[in-house]
């Protein structure tokens, strides 16, 4: 398979600048670059979700042109998305079959489908219970349909977009192993990361992309993970690192035995204890659905707790209300910014009063201050290098980066106590996620206790003083960053090691 | 099939609606000397003919929603039904006017899907669009054609024939190659048998002189879980409203599969606007849906988007309907069965140990009994409305466990995600 020149240009960007990408049959071929760096549209063109405004593409030889995923289907190719395009109210089956039903008679053959269905998972060592909703599956098992979808319309080339980017590192191993037993039985993988160890753990040749160019064309064997990121990033890397300690002995939060009830019912956050001290940045890591969410919102008051007590600074505050709580020092920046952070058709200005609307610089007495909120926002613009052409322009037009550090200067100007930052860095490119790591680093400095909760394991143990693992609503780990891996950290998150066990 | 009724919630309504014929018949010897309707032969009938429309703008509701449209313009299009059912049924007889109302529906369906899915316009301003247009263009049609005709006029119909209907023989007394059987439910019921008499009364009611259009209606349910759940193309209508950036990378035309599943939904509503005209009036008059599309909407999330459960959602609102108009002290004694209702409801809560529901659901209890207690009949205003408050109330007490299509009602634009 060839793709040469392909050029695909959006409203201001080009995506892709004469790509040119060369995979061989029954290789697993990985394709890396930074966030935005065009790897996603590029995959995007290969499967015919979008179409490309220049270039060529040859598959086995002759020229093709996708205008819908199913033509590319039809010629054997098939995608697993980096965000899950499953219907969770469907069974397993029923997703997989859809758009390729069996029928017999005008009805779907579903005997035959899921005979079909348990071939492939036997054959291939995926293991999957047709019958089960694709709600109640965890992330790894989401895949796995994901996978058996391809193949149940008999791909020979499989992409697949960050499949690790919401694995545990367990659950990458699994991942790979299926990946090279597919490989072994010919078929074509095309491999999409950023995380580089992974890459060269599996690929067996790697085309790195930057600012929709390729830069580079590289077998495993020929590079090291450092050289290979200064391809992707073109010059010296930023990372995560921590400063010297500022942890004081200040408690700012205190939390006992917080329970939250679920909305299963069940608690979700189950009897949980933890201190917050001035300066201090406690990590919180977890597959998601542990309870992080759930602990995040009891804290800023949006979900009723059924037990236990919140200290901030010594005074409970575990029957205020949302805005006493914020007006008090809580500084929030939330999961899903363009849900609960924005609001995305409003100006700039109306976005910086988000939250802090009840106090000056925001509002006079009972009326919001127009002008005092126009200033507070220039100021945020200015502070936090927000890219804007101005405090007018919709938070739609902004990029997720420029949208983040809106968000964080918002919580910032306000003068906080205390920051709950929930996955700062999720989606957003490499520049920007700089910029909050930075701006994380100066609220320490700064005196704030910080909670971070985040699914980025070298970002938790890059930045954090002190962390804590939840799984199944508990806190089954205490860690210190300087002697945590990743991979130990994983361990943790799955319940694969247990702290006592680790410990004696 | 059997998988399905075994494991879906639809078996465990099926228990339910026993248990509440059981509750029903004890309720009516406590109410004896004051009504004698709560479980009858006339009431059963009753409640079936009533529900017939609501279940079909229920059905409506399910297939668009399932793609992920949401369908507030059921109204209108059972509106358009009634006209074009009477319109039909005087032109070419009373099965060509269920089909011509049908058709109409659909052309309301068309116009509801070319704004929400061609356009991405709102779909509940689409709907109300739907809603406000439709009484105007039938307000027009009966100026063209009604008013010339004898016994119409700018707001109804001359009077026309209804389809034939059904006594199912042996059990109801149907005739059979020109002889009479028997009529089984009906002699059973005359014995006045405790529980057995009020079964066979029931029956009786739903297998005498039932139209042939509710046959129809009645089979449309298990049809709609067939097509729905069973064919390929139930299967991409429903991915459809699930996730349709996900079935769209599978090479389903979503587009496609929302404007078949919303002008189905039109139909079904148009069949039973064409319903309420030829077999519950026998005639075409302005205002006759009243709002009966939008309670088939609340059947739809009361019965959580399933067939079964739209179905007895409307066979709720037929019976509250068909009390109300049959005897209204019926409705009084009905407060005895509210508030036994609320009293098991209350039960539940304290064994889920939920303080608060259990609190507030004993109170209401206890008031509703109350007032079966201290009054001889409820105030004059209370019949009428008897359906729409069930409606509410099971609503009210229903919505927890609910789940809806997941990209129900949001705008889907093929390449954005």
């Amino acid at each position: 398979m060839e793709l040469a020149g392909i050029t695909k240009r959006f409203p201001g960007v080009v995506a892709n600048d004469r790509v040119d990408l060369r995979v061989a049959d029954g290789e697993i071929h990985a394709v890396v670059g930074e966030n935005g760096a065009g790897k996603s549209t590029l995959m995007k063109i290969l499967y015919g979700m979008q179409s490309a405004d220049e270039g060529r593409m040859l598959v086995g030889g002759s020229e093709v042109a996708f205008s819908s995923p199913a033509e590319a289907i039809d010629a054997g190719i098939g995608m697993v998305h980096q965000h899950f395009m499953l219907a969770d109210n469907l069974t397993v089956l029923e997703n997989v079959i859809l758009g390729a039903e069996p029928t017999r008679r005008g009805i779907i053959d579903r005997r035959s489908a899921r005979r079909n269905l348990d071939e492939l998972g036997r054959s291939y060592g995926l293991d999957l219970h047709p019958d089960d909703l694709v709600e109640t599956l965890e992330v790894g098992e989401r895949q796995r349909v994901e996978i058996i979808k391809v193949l149940f319309r008999g791909a020979k080339v499989l992409i697949l977009d960050e499949p690790t980017a919401v694995l545990v590192p367990q659950e990458v191993e699994e991942l790979f192993r299926n990946l090279r037993e597919l490989k072994s039985r010919g078929h074509t993988i095309i491999f999409i990361d950023h995380k580089l160890e992974e890459v060269l753990a599996i690929a067996d040749t790697i085309t790195v992309l930057r600012q929709g160019r390729t830069v580079a064309t590289v077998e495993p064997g020929d590079v090291t993970a450092h050289e290979l990121a200064e391809l992707m990033v073109g010059s010296e890397l930023p990372a995560p690192s921590t400063e010297p300690r500022t942890v004081d002995e200040h408690v700012t939060l205190s939390v006992r035995n917080l329970t939250v009830t679920g909305t299963d019912g069940r608690p979700a956050v189950d009897a949980v204890d933890l201190d917050v001290h001035r300066g201090e940045i406690i990590g919180v890591a977890g597959v998601e659905g542990n309870g992080q969410g759930e602990l995040i919102e009891a804290l800023l008051g949006l979900r009723p707790t059924s037990e236990g007590e919140l200290l901030l600074d010594g005074e409970s505050i575990a029957d205020w209300p949302v805005r006493k709580r914020r007006e008090a020092g809580i500084g929030y920046v939330p999961e899903d910014r363009h849900r609960r952070g924005l609001l995305l058709d409003a100006p700039l200005w109306e976005n910086a009063m988000l939250g802090h609307q009840t106090q000056p610089p925001y509002a006079k007495g009972p009326w919001l201050d127009r002008s005092g909120a126009r200033e507070a926002t220039a100021r945020i613009v200015a502070d936090f290098d927000v890219r804007t052409p101005g405090i007018d322009t919709s938070a739609r037009a902004l990029s997720g980066g420029n949208q983040q550090k809106l968000v964080i200067g918002r919580e910032m100007l306000a003068g906080p106590r205390m920051l709950v930052a929930a996955h700062p860095t999720r989606g957003i490119d490499v520049g920007a996620q700089a910029a909050v790591w930075e701006d994380l680093r100066a609220a320490r400095r700064d005196g704030l206790a910080v909670l971070l909760v985040s699914a980025d394991l070298e970002e938790l143990i890059g930045l954090a003083d002190r962390l804590v693992v939840m799984l199944r609503g508990r806190i089954v780990a205490e860690l210190d960053p300087t002697t945590t891996t990743p991979r130990l950290l994983g361990g943790y998150m799955t319940g694969a090691v247990d702290e006592e066990a680790s410990t004696s | 099939m059997k998988g399905l009724l075994r494991s879906s919630m639809v078996f465990r309504w099926m228990v339910a609606a026993l248990g509440l014929v059981v509750v029903l018949s004890i309720i009516q010897e406590l109410a004896r000397p004051e009504t004698t309707d709560l479980i009858s032969a006339g009431t059963a009938e009753s409640t079936l003919r009533r529900a017939v429309p609501i279940l079909l703008a229920g059905l409506g509701g399910i297939w668009a929603e399932r793609a992920g449209v949401v369908n507030i313009g059921l109204e209108g299009m059972m509106v358009l039904g009634t006209w074009f059912g009477a319109w039909g049924a005087l032109e070419f007889g009373p099965w060509w006017g269920m089909a011509i109302g049908m058709a109409g529906g659909a052309g309301g369906g068309l116009i509801h899907a070319v704004a929400t899915v061609s356009f991405g316009v709102d779909h509940i301003i689409s709907g109300v669009a739907v809603n406000i247009m439709a009484p105007a263009l039938t307000r027009f049609l009966s100026r063209e054609f009604f008013v010339n005709r004898s016994g119409g006029g700018l707001t109804q119909s001359p009077r026309v024939e209804s389809v034939g209907e059904l006594n199912v023989p042996f059990v109801s007394g149907g005739d059979l190659f020109g002889w009479t059987t028997p009529d089984l439910f009906g002699w059973i019921d005359d014995r006045n048998w405790l529980l057995v008499s009020d079964a066979a009364a029931l029956l009786s009611g739903i297998t005498r002189s039932v139209s042939w259009a509710t046959v129809v209606a009645l089979a449309l349910v298990p049809l709609s879980v067939f097509l729905l759940w069973r064919t390929p193309i139930g299967l991409r209508i429903r991915a459809s409203g699930e996730h349709p950036v996900g079935a769209d990378s599978l090479g389903v035309n979503v587009y496609r599969m929302k404007f078949l599943a919303v002008m189905v939904s039109g139909g079904l509503a148009g069949f039973g606007g064409a319903f309420i005209a030829i077999e519950q009036t026998g005639i075409y008059r302005e205002n006759q849906v009243q709002g009966r599309g939008f309670i088939g909407l609340a059947t739809v999330i009361f019965g959580n988007w399933q067939p079964a459960g739209a179905f007895l959602g409307s066979l709720l609102f037929g019976f509250a309907d068909a009390l109300q108009l049959r005897d209204r002290t019926a409705v009084h004694a009905l407060l005895l069965l509210v508030g036994v209702a609320l009293a098991a409801l209350a039960v539940r809560a304290v064994v889920q140990r939920r303080t608060r529901p259990a609190v507030l659901l004993a109170v209401a209890s206890a008031g509703v009994l109350w007032w079966y207690a201290v009054t001889e009949e409820v105030v004059s205003e209370l019949p009428p409305i008897t359906p729409h408050v069930a409606t509410l109330l099971v609503l009210v007490f229903a919505t927890s466990r609910l789940r809806m299509p997941a990209g129900n009602g949001l705008r889907y634009r093929r390449g954005q995600e």
